[in-house]
């Protein structure tokens, strides 16, 4: 099956691809861009480990064919960081102590971000229902959820 | 985990999908959020050659309320639905339901035909293709045993659409199109009550959109699930009521949910209805919990339901 060629903007900037038909967006940002925040966990859309943000809505990025995403904008947590700083999201991950393993941090911190560009002062239990959408399996979801309400009442 | 080899197209209209799929042999899959069909080709649980998006349809999206009837596009997503003002308002049940299909973000991707349409599920069967050739192939994979059972020569696998439970309650009619034209349909009448075939559509059909019958109703959904946030039901039930009376369903028990007319929601009628509804329901070893766990909660959710809509009227 040949590769088809298509063009997308991730994290500001325009890239044109050839890719197979079959390719999953989460495959084509990790072993084609190289941006390998967004993580493969189960491969299945139950975890979000790979959540990216796709016409800013957040998507599983396994579940997704990149040929799908023809002229769209993607966002990764790679592009958080703007001109030398981080995103307030990141900054309050770190700070509350929001980290453990680190790997479904990426997918966690686009969820959230997706939250509060909709919603820019959402209240406990719609940070909650977002980020129930993601799983941690180190069970960290109380600093998370503390992380993202820290970033609310500073904004 | 990679997908297997398989071509790409995108549909501008009913028309141009039917055309692929004529093309294609059989061999395609209809393609609107994903959800449930890209996990089933990783598994190996379907081998398309070909997935057609229907996606770019801008006709089988929307909601859209008469006096007569809601409209909804088969490609509304299970979140614009969630969120939707004539829902929330008017058809509760729905509203209930499509807060507690999944999480949020398979909300924003899962859409309401896709859901409706998903294959039923067994423990035994929505496992990777390794693991099913060690054990052997069941019923449902072409195999000539049922591993839920323990031999049985019959397929038990569940259909666990949440909404498709609430739009039964609601007395849904679903608007098809295929290569020989455009058929409007009750939804119970395609569902074939066979876990290896759950739907009696023909080869290449689309469903459109979904017709509910129109006016203010009062109603409740309910599930059962391992994770509040995001998983398959154990088992579901939802009723809706009006002015003429209601109607109960239960689900996610086996391939096709009961459906229950309910005239009256007195006291003691509900009890003998809630009877009804666990001598009805058989379930079998096929879900992380006990068979009888599932069958107790029928009763329990069916009345539930009716106190629930009862104390909202």
């Amino acid at each position: 099956m040949r590769n088809r060629k298509i063009s997308f903007t991730v994290n500001n900037e325009k890239v044109t691809l050839h890719v197979r038909p079959y390719e999953t967006l989460l495959e084509t940002l990790r072993e084609r861009l190289l941006l390998t925040g967004a993580k493969e966990a189960c491969g299945l859309g139950s975890c979000g480990a790979c959540t990216v943000i796709v016409n800013r809505k957040p998507v599983r990025s396994c579940l997704i064919l990149t040929l799908e995403v023809e002229d769209a904008i993607i966002e990764t947590i790679e592009g958080l960081k703007k001109n030398g700083n981080l995103h307030p999201l990141q900054k309050a991950f770190m700070e509350k102590g929001a980290v453990q393993c680190g790997f479904c941090t990426p997918g966690m911190i686009m969820t959230a971000k997706s939250l509060l560009d909709r919603n820019s002062r959402p209240n406990r239990s719609e940070i909650i229902e977002a980020i129930s959408s993601n799983l941690c399996r180190c069970t960290g979801y109380k600093k998370i959820i503390e992380a993202v309400e820290d970033v609310c009442s500073k904004e | 985990m990679i997908l297997p080899k398989l071509d790409y197209k995108k549909a501008k209209s009913l028309e141009e999908a039917i055309e692929y799929f004529e093309k294609s042999n059989g061999e395609a899959a209809y393609f609107a959020g994903g959800t449930d069909l890209i996990p089933r080709i990783k598994l190996r649980l379907r081998t398309p050659s070909l997935v057609i998006d229907l996606k770019g349809i801008e006709e089988m999206v929307g909601i859209k309320k008469t006096d007569e009837m809601y409209v909804i596009g088969a490609n509304t997503t299970i979140f614009e639905l969630k969120n939707s003002e004539i829902i929330r308002e008017n058809l509760p049940t729905l509203y209930e339901a499509c807060a507690q299909t999944s999480c949020e973000v398979l909300q924003m991707r899962g859409t309401i035909g896709g859901n409706i349409l998903q294959d039923t599920r067994c423990l035994f069967y929505n496992k990777s293709l390794t693991w099913r050739r060690a054990k052997g192939f069941c019923y449902k994979m072409g195999g000539n045993v049922c591993h839920a059972t323990g031999g049985k020569n019959v397929c038990y696998a569940n259909y666990s659409s949440d909404l498709a439970t609430a739009l039964l309650s609601l007395g849904s009619k679903l608007v098809i199109v295929g290569k020989d034209g455009q058929r409007k349909c009750d939804f119970e009448e395609i569902l074939t009550g066979k876990p290896e075939k759950p739907f009696n559509l023909r080869q290449g059909e689309i469903v459109k959109e979904i017709i509910i019958p129109g006016g203010k109703r009062q109603g409740a959904f309910e599930k059962i699930r391992i994770r509040g946030s995001i998983d398959y039901p154990l088992i579901n039930g939802a009723f809706t009521m009006d002015s003429k009376g209601g109607k109960l369903v239960v689900g996610a028990i086996g391939s096709k949910p009961c459906v229950y007319s309910v005239e009256t929601i007195e006291e003691e009628r509900v009890k003998i209805l809630s009877e009804t509804v666990f001598n009805d329901l058989k379930p079998v070893n096929n879900t992380v919990v006990s068979p009888v766990y599932r069958k107790k909660m029928g009763k329990v959710i069916a009345i539930k339901l009716i106190e629930k809509t009862k104390k909202g009227a």
